[in-house]
């Protein structure tokens, strides 16, 4: 009885759905036009009143109250005690930086600031510097604050005299402090690097307090109005203010409405009975944090790049690429990579092969060795085969002067060199190729080599004409893994490549962006780069090679043939442990060893050179603990978002058919194809409230940016865990009268509760010490552990990061250990 | 063209036992059938003819030649032997006339006679047209055949095929029985043919070795296996039967549980006995020795298949379909017996009929 109504009344609902729901979307997509349509009137008129928002940006922070005291308190004084000629130089100097900065922002930006220029004095270029270095907070690397932190007050003085000095000529000698920073540069991104330190040089305590001070005041509508009327030297309408301020704003919220409701029309018209379905509200609910999160800002980097003034032009790219830096990071970067993955590939097939498929003793022991490098951050190991290879005292080199009888002048070895940073980046990458491939190898039947040894080819024969090209998709795919993770990390080489100036893309990414605003420009055009090549590889990987995969990874469990390895399978275990011992043991023993040491030239055991004191220092402070609790903050938040996310998505994909469920899949894919560097640039560029959300500088753009990049390792464990649990037993318990939720919550939720705990970790474990994102997006308050070690490796002591750097991996691994206890051994990484 | 001899062949995976004293020879030309329930060992028998495992102890004689045993190991690409394995094993990254050619390649054999060899065999097996194509592009039946094609153009002496019939769709694999018993027969090979599938043994063997838990049960032609089954197992594994107890005494066994009937016997058993009937082999008719009552009765259209309530006892008649419109369920009949096989009945039936997976 009960059913008859409720039948009739969805009967019913049925009649009248189809033209509801395309009255619905019919408005949001005209209500998304309208907005857009108002945010662009908003842009055009803001174009044409003469000034850019980075312009008036920066002018409101010259103007406010407390950098105005700043100013006259700091460089004010600088400036005027300069000589005239001096002073007409660093002016100069200032007013080009200024114009070609804004040049950059925007179309006739140089127009504008040549206009401000002209209608104020010469100290006008530097306010609206000062201003804007003050808004985006200083981004010099921290190994040089730390160094200009260090000097006495006279230091000070006199390495800021020298840096204007500098500054208004090319050829004089640099102060001291600036040589690591400035050495490399020239021209403009010399000058723009002396500016930053010049500020950097004058920064203090105060300076974080009047930024917060400023950023709230952008955020302020009446100093914005304020700001306009005096730039601009004339009245503004409210009307105008307010759309000119949120033109961007309302561009993005107009295209994402109309985006959505073309989605869903799109999808109900081959759905054809016109009733929106929850699911997706809940696809688009996705789709639009990836959207806005995601695409948003790799699009806008890829237009900023390509339309640096609003038209297209190759400029960006022509003046980065022919910069010889830049030439030297690209191909550092390439051959790096490529060097990475032949070696990495040439490491991890024979280990697989030796592992996987035949009787060396010990090879599950092995097996877990390899796969647990995995999860040790790049930077640790890094760090480690820094203190083994260090020219001077690495430990290595030591025994090698000592074995070969050389004299005490450094090396043999050096890691500050591209084939250090190879060597290095081999050492973190090839199981990442080890993984895919005894993958693949152990799920290849072995029926079809016994084929060919029956067919009278001999074992190897056999591995050339039939394992080998088997094997060839999977190998190709572990390879081209191994290239873009070698070609997009940031912890190898900005621990071993800056000090050698082994610049790479990555690196030469994050100092551009620590250049401040009018770099940015320049760091998208790097980005672009590899982006660009990040998908064309995950492209050939998901797609090219997917198709040719001759091994199908279904569940069923294969016997691999176990090839009898007689006479050599002693020397081949010992070749194996030495490789294990040199590649694994020895780096962690070492970092375990330094953190106990006084003088890390000596051995732990060196008379009066053993101490416990770099680990109660390290892990005494406040700060340090302060970042831990950040990073197991952040992680955890990341981690249990992602999870949320990684089962819905899960749910719809196995085991709905509803249409669009591939769309959130492919944009995660996507996401974490991405290099690190990459997302976090793209955020930087437009979460700061040029687009209305000004999450720049808090926890949630590193929560975003986590999310993002790890989103598909919790996703695919879900998603395998739940296509092994047949429908059937859902349906059997449905049946049987439980409702669907209680089917969820009593079947399905025990049954991938490993599942969800391993993705859980899986997102977790790489949030939890995140390097590359976090330096690009930390500020004073959102210090992450990983960034902490880097920062305390770069200028604190190499035995006190060794000490941290083994806290967090002891902190990988004891989780390692509750994973493999939640999941009953299932899982662990 | 050869022999395989043998000799107290016994393999263990580290406690497990798996195949224990086998001592046979297969002949010159035979086509033998290792015949057993899954996980019997037949697999691993086959494996060590090939040499991909290496048996425990025993040796194993290819024409006389020792090839597995003691000292000597000849791995498999020495044997000169053909195979099909159970997953076809065709190799997806090569074309049909790739895969066939293969073992030709291998021994180096000029072009223009690989191409006649591969042509003839592609012949043989109807694939000629298909040579060019890759394994995706063929059905299950078809990359079957490019696997046999494989196993045969290096014209082996001896040619091993694990169940390369059971991924196949019920007429496919009755057509393909024909068509290897024929090739084997073209050729004069000997086979050695691995089946869980009793029909298949039956048609295509000349002798069958039946296998249970390791140990060798009978062999045999199809017809002595069949009707004079060594044991208990072998009469149940191969067709279908019902075992009855009873007391042999004088030339009778009266059997339990039917309210003192029994039934003519001229054999040598004495005491108790088991007595195994097969279905078919009962057959209604007035004058027949048991009586019982009809209780239900399937019509299956080539046959009917009764149960008959004897005594306390059920038991199974398939009779002629053409029979099933003279009888009714609840009716009197009697049970007349062509053939029966008898057993002594030493308790271990149920032990005997275990299999062990
Ligand atoms: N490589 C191996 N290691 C351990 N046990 C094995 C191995 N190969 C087969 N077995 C075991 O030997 C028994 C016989 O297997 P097999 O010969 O494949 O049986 P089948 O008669 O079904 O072909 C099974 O119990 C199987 O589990
Ligand atoms: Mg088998």
């Amino acid at each position: 009885m009960k059913n008859a109504v409720a039948m009739q009344q969805s009967i019913g609902r049925r009649d009248r759905a189809p033209v509801v729901s395309k009255l619905i979307l019919a408005l949001v997509f005209v209500l998304g036009l309208v907005v857009i349509y108002m945010g662009y009137t908003g842009m055009r008129e803001y174009g044409a009143s003469g000034f850019s928002a980075e312009s008036a940006y920066s002018a409101i922070h010259a103007l406010g109250g407390d950098t105005a005291a700043a100013w006259q308190k700091k460089l004010q004084p600088q400036l005027d005690a300069l000589s005239a000629d001096r002073r007409a130089a660093v002016d100069q100097a200032a007013a080009e930086l200024l114009t070609a900065a804004w040049e950059n922002q925007k179309a006739g930006g140089a127009a504008d600031a040549q206009a401000m220029l002209d209608a104020g004095d010469g100290e006008t270029a530097w306010k609206l510097l000062y201003a804007t270095y003050l808004v985006n907070g200083p981004k010099v690397s921290t190994a040089i604050k730390k160094e200009l932190a260090a000097l006495s007050g006279s230091e000070l003085a006199e390495t800021r005299v020298g840096l204007l000095n500098c500054i208004a000529d090319e050829s004089a000698a640099l102060p001291k402090a600036a040589e690591a920073a400035a050495g490399g540069l020239t021209g403009s991104e010399r000058t723009a690097m002396l500016t930053q330190l010049l500020f950097v040089a004058n920064g203090s305590a105060e300076a974080t307090d009047q930024v917060n001070v400023l950023k709230k005041g952008v955020r302020d509508k009446a100093a914005q109005l304020d700001a306009f009327r005096m730039i601009a030297g004339n009245e503004v309408s409210w009307v105008f203010q307010l759309v000119v301020s949120n033109s961007r704003t309302a561009i993005l919220v107009g295209i994402i409405l109309a985006l959505d409701a073309l989605l869903l029309t799109l999808l109900m018209m081959g759905d054809k009975t016109w009733i929106i379905d929850f699911k997706w509200i809940i696809i688009l609910l996705i789709v639009d944090f990836l959207l806005l999160f995601q695409l948003m800002p790799l699009i806008y980097m890829v237009i900023k790049a390509f339309f640096p003034e609003s038209s297209f032009s190759l400029e960006t790219f022509k003046r980065l690429y022919t910069y010889p830096l830049n030439l030297d990071a690209l191909k550092n970067t390439l051959i790096a990579a490529f060097a990475t993955m032949i070696l990495g590939t040439l490491l991890a097939f024979p280990l697989a092969w030796l592992v996987g498929r035949t009787n060396l003793y010990g090879k599950k022991f092995f097996r877990a060795l390899f796969v647990l490098t995995y999860m040790v951050p790049p930077y640790v190991g890094a760090m480690a085969w820094l203190r083994l290879l260090n020219p001077n005292v690495g430990t290595i080199n030591q025994w090698l002067r000592a074995l070969l009888g050389l004299s005490d002048a450094p090396g043999p070895l050096n890691v500050y060199t591209l084939p250090g940073m190879i060597w290095v980046l081999t050492s973190f990458y090839y199981p990442y190729a080890f993984i895919t491939i005894s993958r693949a190898m152990e799920k290849m039947d072995p029926s079809l080599e016994e084929a060919s040894r029956i067919s009278g080819g001999s074992p190897l024969k056999t591995l050339f004409t039939v394992t080998l090209p088997m094997m060839m998709p999977s190998l190709i795919s572990g390879a081209l893994l191994v290239f873009v993770s070698a070609a997009s990390c940031y912890g190898i080489p900005s621990i071993i490549g800056s000090p050698g100036r082994v610049h790479t893309v990555t690196t030469r990414i994050v100092e551009y962006v620590s250049l401040g605003q009018q770099a940015l420009n320049d760091a998208t055009g790097m980005a672009v780069f590899l982006m660009v090549m990040a998908v064309i590889i995950l492209f050939i990987s998901d797609v090219v090679l997917a198709k040719r995969q001759y091994i199908t990874v279904s569940g069923k469990s294969v016997r691999p043939a176990i090839v009898d390895l007689r006479a050599w399978r002693v020397p081949l275990t010992v070749i194996v442990g030495i490789f294990a011992v040199i590649m694994i043991f020895i780096p962690f023993a070492t970092i375990f060893a330094t953190s106990f040491k006084i003088d890390i030239g000596k051995t732990m055991f060196a008379e009066n050179n053993f101490t416990l004191i770099n680990w109660t220092t390290v892990f005494g402070r406040t700060e340090t603990m302060n970042c831990l609790k950040n990073s197991l903050v952040y992680a955890s938040v990341t981690a249990t978002v992602g999870i949320v996310i990684a089962c819905t998505m899960s749910y719809l994909l196995q085991r709905t058919r509803i249409r669009g469920r591939k769309i959130p899949d492919f944009l995660i894919t996507l996401g974490s194809g991405t290099p690190s560097v990459v997302i976090a640039l793209g955020l930087i560029m437009t979460m700061k409230g040029n687009f209305g959300i000004n999450i720049y500088n808090t926890a949630y753009i590193m929560i975003i940016a986590y999310t993002i990049k790890y989103l598909m390792m919790g996703m695919r464990t879900v998603v395998s865990a739940m296509s092994q649990i047949h429908v059937s037993l859902e349906e059997c318990s449905q049946v049987s009268g439980a409702s669907w939720l209680r089917t969820m919550f009593k079947i399905t939720g025990p049954l991938i509760f490993p599942s969800i705990a391993a993705g859980w970790f899986l997102i977790f474990i790489p949030s939890f010490y995140e390097l590359s994102m976090t330096t690009l997006l930390y500020s004073s308050t959102t210090k992450t552990i990983g960034f902490q070690l880097y920062e305390y490796w770069t200028f604190t002591s190499q035995p006190m990061s060794c000490a941290m750097a083994f806290g967090i991996l002891l902190i990988v691994v004891f989780l390692n250990f509750v994973l493999n206890r939640l999941t009953k051994g299932e899982f662990s990484i | 063209m050869a022999t395989v001899t043998i000799k107290h062949v016994t393999k263990a995976f580290g406690d497990n036992v798996v195949l224990k004293e086998f001592n046979e020879t297969f002949g010159d030309g035979e086509f033998i059938t290792l015949l057993g329930p899954s996980g019997c060992g037949k697999t691993t028998m086959l494996r060590i003819i090939a040499g991909f495992e290496k048996p425990t102890s025993g040796e194993l004689y290819i024409d006389d030649q020792l090839v597995s045993g003691g000292k000597t190991f000849i791995p498999p690409e020495k044997r000169s032997i053909g195979m099909v394995f159970q997953s076809y094993a065709v190799w997806p990254h090569m074309n049909v006339y790739d895969n066939v050619a293969y073992p030709l390649t291998i021994k180096k054999t000029p072009k223009a006679e690989i191409r006649k060899h591969v042509e003839r065999v592609l012949e043989i097996v109807h694939l000629s047209q298909y040579a060019e194509r890759f394994p995706n592009q063929l059905s299950g039946g078809q990359q079957q055949r490019v696997a046999l094609a494989r196993a045969l153009v290096a014209a082996p002496k001896l040619l091993l095929l694990d169940e390369p019939l059971s991924n196949l769709d019920a007429k496919l694999r009755e057509s393909m029985r024909f068509e290897i018993k024929e090739i084997q027969r073209q050729l004069g090979i000997t086979v050695v043919y691995v089946t869980h599938d009793q029909t298949e043994a039956m048609a295509m063997s000349d002798r069958i070795f039946l296998i249970n838990r390791g140990v060798v049960q009978q062999c045999g032609t199809p017809e002595q296996i069949y009707n004079e089954p060594a044991n208990q197992f072998v009469a149940d594994f191969l067709g279908k039967v019902d075992f009855f107890k009873g007391v042999s005494a004088n030339g009778r066994i009266s059997l339990t549980g039917m309210n003192g009937q029994s039934i003519a016997y001229d054999g040598p058993r004495t005491g108790k006995v088991e007595v195994a009937v097969r279905p078919e082999k009962l057959y209604f008719s007035p004058d027949g020795v048991l009586e019982g009552v009809l209780e239900s009765q399937y019509y299956l259209g080539d046959v009917d298949d009764c149960r008959v309530r004897v005594g306390d006892v059920l038991v199974r008649v398939i009779a002629n379909g053409y029979e099933y419109k003279s009888l009714h369920v609840g009716q009197k009949v009697r049970l007349g017996i062509r053939d029966i096989m008898v057993f002594e009945d030493d308790g271990s039936l149920e032990q005997m009929l275990k299999i062990q997976t």
